[in-house]
């Protein structure tokens, strides 16, 4: 394992304590809250005067050392290390009169592949050809539907080997090169999302983590990694959305491909099938806390009776989740998410390994709980994936102890587990981490 | 500025948009209780028929360690005393950054509020029963920053001093705050609550938020300088407002989702003629 990350890690935390140290001795500790006070503390330093107002480019970001250890040596990959990130992060924007420009890139070394990456999050261009308007290109992150870490409608690329690895949870979603057009009227807003090169999801290779092989039926972490056959056609996202009176309605449609490659092309290499889906979703406020809805059907084109066992039948999904905060500070949100997978018993009669294939009805609850201490200094959190139909579950707990508007510190795991291996979370049991980040932002 | 004993002092209230109240000097016989109410509440939170302001907030915790946040506001009052919209754009500190949050206002039922963030493309909606849970991590609460709506206690005359009408609030539905009562010092010449008193069921003072100087702008008193502590969390936070601006004529539809990922730069830049 190289030894450099370490050390930075260690320097890092070490210079943590000591600003944490430092700042102990701050006046303002010594000083009684409610003794009159001058008007020195409205003058404290930020670094400019107000009265400049931000201009030209602004330049922002962070410098992180993440370090994560897979909790069991025994698995498939043969390395230890599921994170050892050295990252630079770099921020800018522009705003002139009639056009917006956003660059955000990330630069770092990732010790586990042992090599030094760049990404481009945000490379866009915005600007609005008419009042009712809007229109953003380029490389950007996409979002929209109701699911709290369950996607339906969102179809836009994640990067799930990031969130397994304890990256912050920015990175799970994939920036895509899409043009976004957004149309605002009365009637309903219609946003387009065409990304002229179909944008996979970022799955599981065998090269950090492990996953499930129906064909070897078993786990395994091939080396090299797969790499699936990726389809050169455009994908398309409509949302149309509209609120009334606090009730958020949106349908949505989608033109492109699954997003994991969980088909086989002719000549057996894995690859991606064409989707077409339809969905639509509702958020309201309900008994003082939220209430959302959602469902979708994917309609898997090349599989429409279901008896092609090399590409994914069709489904539908549905979501209902529940959030409110239970006392001050401390939040507690619940889902229902279920995928029904049709032509189930095609599916099974015409599947060469009929039991690793899906159920019928899976069926998934969730619950995030929040719990913010001291100023949010201090965020503790636990998301449970938890799925009755498929016996498994996934927990992320983590706490972020925010030291001061620069220095943060997150510590968390990722902890898989379920009584079968070919399970959506199940498969995942060898790859449970435990992860640790430092943040400076600047 | 002015040095607040502990009676001078002001309200956050001001907070979100600084306040308007009409000069009105009080003299010959003391208003109701309702209209003493009704004034204030105008005063705190409707001046003009919209606005804007600039605010840097200084959050110091027990321990004195402090946060930054820096955000514009624009406000805009669909009516006096009835409901209002807010967007709030954050330009500080630099994780925070193009992080914005949009309110509206009802009093009578549950405001609807959404945050938007940007690393994420997210839009949140934030559940309408956190109304007394820290805004971005200071000691003002959500309900703090958009107004509480008087309908919601029952109020009663305390006092009547030189500067002040002292009245006590108290919450109908105790069990929605962790308080069981409020006073508030309220300043007879500009309506302008200066000073609020939250009190816990041990009946101890342990929360006060006050306003620490007051500018006529563009003829409406406006609370500039506010500051909130909190013995139940320890700590405190400051807050000064600049570059306020009333009556500027902002749109309805720039208080949307569309304007969360695209804030609206026009509205937010600072204008001429802005205090």
């Amino acid at each position: 394992m190289p030894l450099a990350p370490v050390l930075l890690l260690l320097t890092a935390l070490a210079m943590f304590a000591g600003a944490a140290a430092a700042r102990e001795e701050d006046p303002w500790g010594e000083e009684d809250p409610w003794a009159d006070e001058g008007g020195d503390e409205w003058a404290e330093d930020w670094g400019d005067e107000w009265e400049d107002e931000a201009g030209g480019i602004v330049v922002t970001g962070f410098a992180e050392l993440g370090a994560g250890m897979r909790a069991d040596s025994d698995g498939p990959v043969g390395r230890r290390m599921t994170l050892g990130d050295a990252r630079l992060r770099t921020e800018a924007e522009w705003i002139g009169d009639a056009l917006e420009a956003n660059a955000v890139g990330d630069l770092w070394y990732d010790a586990v592949i042992r090599d030094l990456q760049v990404e481009v999050r945000d490379l866009t261009v915005a600007f609005s050809p008419t009042e009712d308007i809007d229109v953003t290109a380029g490389r950007q992150v996409l979002t929209w539907g109701t699911g709290d870490l369950v996607f339906l409608n969102d179809l836009f690329p994640k990067d799930f080997v990031s969130f397994f690895a304890g990256r912050d949870d920015e990175y799970l979603k994939a920036p895509s090169d899409t043009l976004r057009l957004g149309f605002y009227n009365d009637l309903a807003n219609v946003d387009v999302a065409w990304t002229p090169r179909y944008q996979p999801d970022e799955y599981l290779s065998g090269e950090r983590f492990s996953f499930f092989s129906p064909r070897a039926g078993q786990v395994v972490a091939p080396d090299p990694p797969i790499g699936a056959v990726q389809p050169r056609r455009y994908e398309l996202a409509v949302r149309l959305y509209r609120t009334v009176r606090g009730v958020e309605y949106a349908a949505y449609g989608y033109d492109g491909y699954f997003k994991q490659p969980t088909a086989l092309d002719a000549d057996g290499r894995l690859t991606f099938a064409p989707l077409r889906s339809l969905g639509a979703s509702v958020r309201l406020p309900l008994w003082s806390g939220l209430f959302n809805a959602e469902f979708a059907w994917y309609d898997s084109l090349d599989d429409g009776d279901g008896e092609d066992p090399a590409i994914p039948n069709s489904q539908v999904r549905f979501l209902a989740g529940f959030e409110r905060e239970l006392v001050a500070n401390f939040t507690a949100g619940f889902q229902y998410y279920l995928e029904y997978t049709r032509d189930h018993d095609a599916l099974i009669a015409n599947s060469p390994a009929p039991q690793f294939e899906p159920e019928e009805y899976r069926h998934v609850l969730t619950n995030r709980l929040t719990w913010r201490i001291s100023q949010d200094r201090w965020t503790l959190s636990l998301f449970t994936f938890l799925s009755p139909s498929d016996e498994d579950f996934y927990l992320r707990p983590y706490v972020t102890f925010r030291q001061s508007d620069e220095w943060q510190l997150t510590a968390g795991g990722n902890w898989f587990g379920g009584r079968d291996d070919h399970t959506f979370f199940g498969q995942l049991e060898d790859n449970s981490n435990l992860y640790v980040r430092i943040r400076y932002n600047y | 500025m002015r040095i607040p004993d502990t009676r001078l002092a002001a309200l956050f209230a001001a907070a979100l948009l600084p306040l308007a109240a009409a000069g009105q000097s009080a003299d010959a016989d003391r208003p109701g209780v309702d209209t003493i109410v009704e004034k204030s509440n105008l005063a705190a939170y409707y001046g003009g028929d919209d606005g804007r302001s600039e605010v840097r907030m200084v959050i110091y915790d027990e321990q004195g360690r402090e946060q930054r946040r820096q955000f514009t506001i624009l406000r805009r009052d669909i009516e006096d005393g009835g409901d209002q919209e807010f967007l709030v754009v954050f330009s500080r500190p630099s994780d925070v950054r193009g992080t914005t949050f949009l309110v509206k206002k009802h009093p009578g039922r549950d405001d609807d509020r959404w945050l938007y963030l940007p690393g994420l493309d997210l839009v949140k909606r934030i559940s309408a029963g956190d109304k007394r849970t820290s805004f971005v991590g200071a000691h003002y609460f959500y309900e703090d920053v958009s107004g509480r709506s008087p309908e919601q206690d029952e109020h009663e005359f305390v006092e009547e001093t030189d500067e002040y009408y002292v009245l006590r609030h108290i919450p109908k539905d105790p069990d929605m705050v962790e308080f069981t009562e409020y006073r508030t010092w309220i300043d007879k010449q500009t309506w302008l609550p200066m000073r609020i008193e939250y009190t816990n069921p041990s009946g101890e003072v342990y929360r006060a938020i006050e306003a620490g100087a007051v500018e006529t702008i563009e003829g409406i008193p406006t609370v500039t300088k506010s500051r909130v502590e909190d013995q139940s969390l320890g700590g405190y936070t400051l807050m000064q407002f600049r570059f306020i601006d009333y009556d500027i004529g902002l749109p309805a539809d720039i208080f949307t989702e569309r304007s969360l990922r695209r804030p609206p730069r026009e509205w937010l830049e600072r204008t001429e003629g802005g205090g």
